[in-house]
């Protein structure tokens, strides 16, 4: 059990992938303008880790070395591709609002690096946990990201108002650029705080 | 076993691949109707909502659907047509945005000099940017707006234009371009409507 715990401190706190690791930067810029994009976006990522860690793991003493890398490619695309068809078909608003982000969850780094730094040398339900807990380091920082874009950049939360009537949105909260300073920020409060691997 | 063996190698690619293929697509076929089913309904969502005509959820949109709108054909194109009070002319457009095709509807009045209403059925502009032309403040510019020559956009601090006398609607801010792309999609599907159904329209 203890091997578990520590496996989820390490992979959302003390080698976070964001903001310790600074994978998975793309999306963190692309989609964390809007709270509700980034929760499904990061959720997806969550599963797709999770399950592609687990096959790449029981499939490991079958995978030659040479097409390994393929190999987890075509694991990945093909958890990212269901994800994409549950979407379509029982989720269509939502797979409508976030168009072409969920299939470039294949092209994020944080899965790969799991499956070749993790689960190509772990049992299958270790890795599953690892997959799984490097999403939520992943999905924390990008929700706190979209949380403060969404808050100044639009004044709501969710969708709903918060600032009052004669708020002006910050214009720049909501294109890329400022996705960088808030990353830059969260890694300084960050390590501020302690966490020295930052 | 020796998984280094060239002749395992491809063995183990070519099953792999062949086995997730076709996982995949059993998968796909299940959700296929569904897919297809959701797809036409967004159809008629957005026609609906075009022509403004309100409806509670998806069986009553199918129903009022069938119910108040008729599709003819003029001139080779598809036009539907509503008789709820006025009559309303929409038209299915499909254009380029900034990154992708942008489907959509645009509803004209019986005069075709003002827009009833306009909605997007999918487009793959950036969420967050320009995938706001979802968002109803956008769309709701449009209601209204007198068109009997072409619009433009203009940036403003606010969010909509709602003067419908001013041939002009607000771009989204950091969205210029995919305001600009599909503010000039709605002239030219307008334009197009009105050079088919000019003629055979004006009683």
């Amino acid at each position: 059990m203890n091997k578990y715990k520590e496996i989820f401190f390490k992979n959302v706190w003390y080698e976070n992938p964001v903001f310790v690791l600074v994978l998975g930067i793309c999306s963190t810029l692309a989609v964390t303008n809007n709270l509700k994009n980034t929760l499904i976006m990061t959720i997806g990522v969550l599963l797709v880790t999770g399950f592609s860690n687990l096959t790449v793991s029981l499939l490991k003493s079958f995978i030659p070395g040479k097409v390994r890398m393929i190999t987890q490619v075509l694991i990945i695309s093909f958890y990212v591709i269901i994800v994409d068809i549950v979407l379509r078909a029982y989720l269509p608003d939502v797979s409508k609002a976030l168009g072409p982000y969920v299939g470039l969850i294949i092209t994020n780094c944080i899965i790969m690096g799991r499956a070749e730094a993790f689960a190509q040398s772990n049992s299958p339900l270790l890795s599953f946990w690892d997959g799984v807990t490097s999403g939520l380091g992943y999905m924390v920082v990008l929700m706190v990201i979209a949380f403060f874009r969404e808050l100044f950049g639009f004044g709501t939360v969710f969708g709903y108002r918060i600032m009052p009537e004669g708020f002006v949105n910050w214009t720049i909260m909501v294109m890329p650029p400022s996705a960088f300073f808030m990353l830059a920020l969260f890694i300084w409060i960050v390590k501020g705080r302690g966490n020295n691997n930052a | 076993m020796k998984t280094e063996n060239k002749f395992y190698v491809i063995l183990f690619t070519f099953t792999i691949t062949f086995v997730f293929v076709v996982i995949l697509s059993y998968i796909n076929s299940l959700t296929y109707d569904k897919v297809l089913e959701n797809r036409g309904y967004f159809k008629v969502r957005a026609i609906l909502n075009a022509m403004r005509i309100d409806f509670s959820d998806k069986m009553d949109a199918i129903e009022k659907f069938k119910k108040y709108v008729k599709k003819i054909n003029i001139g080779g194109k598809d036009f539907y047509v509503s008789n709820v009070g006025e009559k309303v002319y929409a038209y299915v457009f499909s254009g380029n945005g900034l990154w992708g095709t942008i489907t959509g509807v645009v509803a004209l009045n019986k005069n075709l000099d003002r827009i009833v209403g306009v909605d997007i059925i999918s487009q793959n502009e950036t969420p967050g940017l320009g995938g706001r032309i979802e968002e109803d403040w956008f769309k709701e510019q449009f209601r209204g707006e007198k068109v009997d020559k072409e619009i433009g956009i203009k940036k403003s601090e606010k969010l909509g234009d709602s003067n419908k006398e001013n041939y002009s609607v607000d771009a989204i801010t950091g969205a210029t371009l995919t305001s600009k792309f599909f503010v000039k999609i709605i002239n030219n599907t307008i334009s197009e409507m009105r050079k088919v159904l000019r003629g055979d329209t004006y009683e």
